[in-house]
């Protein structure tokens, strides 16, 4: 790994954090940062598939509503820079054993983050109690919390790139000699990990009712894929058998599945029934119900 | 308390400072002790100042009330900003109750609308779309979800001034149009999720156990009844260990990957 390699991803590692807080703008997920630890590491095909991994592996996971949530976005990093420098180190087996276990680590300087910026608070209320507030020491208290969130990310990045090489090099060995039974498991681990996200995520979304849905959109995509992949299959054996044969065969378009999806959501839209001017008074007369109701849900 | 009307009327000049406020530090500040609560008042401070003048009791009483607990979804933070400006312009500090209640009151109910649109149904379609498109190495998906997330931020902007102008009715009204589209998207969740099941837990059996002199292939044998039938159960049965009591997403995470190793390495399954 060269220096400006280390040096830009510990400077994504400290921006991810701020995007995702503020404007969000999903290159912060675990796919984007794929994305970009990929593009730095000059080897975008393999930073894309550690970021998908790790992005459906935490698919339902977290809210903002304040808990700590395991820190994909920085094991997919760390994880991308270590699989395409390291001798050995499959994208599979990376997401196992450095990607997963970075991200629950990670879980812990968030957590210092947030309590670090308690003490800025605190001191916002001694400004505000002064008896000439000074307005610009209270904005510039607010702007200081991006320190302790940044710094949480782009140190253990920086210093794990920096000086975690050689450590990860002698995993990546023994990983491949006396350890390949371990080696082949994180491969199926790393194969597995999606399930996770998606039985998390259905734990969110209510499938009790829209269970049909759900069956759908397994069997459909499981009949077009089998087909698809089964048409790829035929195609390589005839194109191996008779030279003229030329035609490519693509694998499924998951984006065309995605619009069956959209297709369906319109059609539930338009059978739900608007509420007539009656119903909605009475529905703001119920307005005030949820009142209080803080919402922290901590899987 | 004479003269405690304010006189100030909110410019676009206010609304584009609130909204570059809320947009670029309103979740800086976030902590333990009180969460959001130096973040919304860094997102009205100039408008707090110009409302009721610097050092002014009024404006340190109400500088103090912002600096109060607050957590709601920062997707929706500034239409409570909105509603709470409306009632602070016209009626000043005397409005500090109202504003206090309703700041409490619908917190709870936009941040959980917010994360159950923006955590979970929103990853759900274009981070799920973005994931099985980089899969195979293309970036096209993520492109996507960043062109979705820019659309989003424009809707960020615009709502402040539509709550600001409508006022506490416009929350009732949303509500039924928000429940609609929301129940509408859940419905390309869960689909998408049905399709990634099929698509995206590539394993299967790659144990041939011998009975007699008859190989026994396992994976053939689901195959005929479903394909993907592992992945399913896979899914299925982590959703079970979910509902078990005192079980995070990070220790199913940990138990799925030490299975894995145990299975994958006596090559029971195997990665396709």
């Amino acid at each position: 790994m060269a220096w400006w390699q280390i040096l830009l991803l510990t400077l994504y590692a400290g921006l991810e954090i701020l995007d995702e807080l503020q404007i969000y703008s999903s290159l912060n997920t675990p796919v984007g940062a794929g994305l970009i630890a990929g593009l730095i590491m000059g080897n975008l095909p393999a930073g894309l598939f550690i970021g998908a991994s790790m992005q459906l592996t935490v698919l339902g996971v977290g809210t903002f509503g304040g808990a700590s949530r395991i820190d994909a976005t920085t094991g997919t990093v760390l994880a991308t820079a270590f699989s395409v420098s390291i001798k050995g180190m499959s994208p599979q087996v990376a997401i196992s054993s450095i990607a997963v276990p970075v991200a629950t680590i990670m879980v812990e300087l968030d957590v210092l983050a947030r309590f670090a910026n308690t003490y800025f608070s605190h001191r916002i209320d001694h400004l505000i109690d002064e008896e000439h507030i000074n307005y610009k020491a209270v904005e510039r208290n607010v702007l200081y919390g991006a320190l302790p969130w940044s710094l949480s990310r782009a140190v253990p990045v920086f210093i794990a790139l920096a000086f975690g090489q050689g450590l990860v090099q002698t995993i990546a060995n023994a990983l491949n000699g006396d350890l390949l039974w371990l080696g082949n498991g994180l491969t199926v681990a790393g194969a597995t990990l999606p399930a996770v996200g998606f039985a998390i995520l259905l734990r969110y979304l209510p499938i009790k009712k829209h269970a049909a849905y759900l069956i759908l959109g397994f069997t459909v995509t499981t009949l077009f894929s089998v087909l698809f992949s089964s048409i790829q299959t035929l195609a390589t054996g005839v194109a191996a058998a008779n030279k003229s044969f030329t035609a490519t065969f693509n694998g499924l378009p998951m984006l065309a599945v995605a619009l069956l999806g959209l297709a369906l959501a319109i059609l539930h839209y338009k059978n739900i029934p608007l509420k007539s001017a009656a119903q909605k008074t009475v529905s703001q007369s119920n307005a005030n119900d949820d009142e209080g109701e803080i919402t922290d849900d901590e899987l | 308390m004479t003269n405690s009307k304010p006189k100030y009327k909110l410019t676009d000049k206010d609304f584009n400072q609130i909204n570059r406020r809320s947009l670029f530090g309103y979740q800086l500040g976030w902590n333990y002790e009180r969460m959001q609560n130096s973040g919304y008042l860094y997102t009205i401070l100039p408008q707090l100042r110009k409302i009721y003048g610097d050092d002014t009791p009024e404006l340190r009483e109400m500088m103090k009330t912002h600096m109060q607990f607050f957590n709601t979804s920062n997707f929706f933070n500034t239409i409570i900003t909105g509603l709470d400006l409306a009632v602070e312009e016209n009626e000043g500090i005397a409005g500090k109750d109202t504003v206090t209640g309703m700041k409490v009151g619908l917190m709870g109910s936009f941040a959980a609308i917010g994360d159950s649109i923006f955590a979970s149904l929103i990853p759900a379609i274009f981070g799920a779309l973005a994931a099985s498109m980089a899969h195979e190495g293309n970036p096209t998906g993520v492109i996507i979800w960043v062109a979705v997330c820019l659309l989003i931020c424009v809707f960020r902007w615009k709502q402040l001034r539509i709550a600001y102008k409508q006022g506490v009715s416009l929350v009732t009204d949303m509500r039924d149009q928000l429940n609609a589209l929301t129940d509408s998207a859940t419905v390309l969740g869960v689909f998408m999720v049905g399709a990634l099941v099929a698509t995206m837990v590539n394993i299967k059996f790659a144990w041939v156990p011998q009975i007699g002199k008859v190989s026994m292939n396992i994976q053939n044998n689901l195959d005929m009844i479903i394909p993907k039938l592992l992945p399913a159960a896979v899914v299925a049965f982590v959703y079970w260990l979910l509902g078990k009591k005192g079980m995070s997403s990070t220790k199913v995470i940990f138990i799925v990957l030490i299975l894995c190793v145990i299975l994958g390495g006596t090559g029971i399954i195997a990665k396709i």
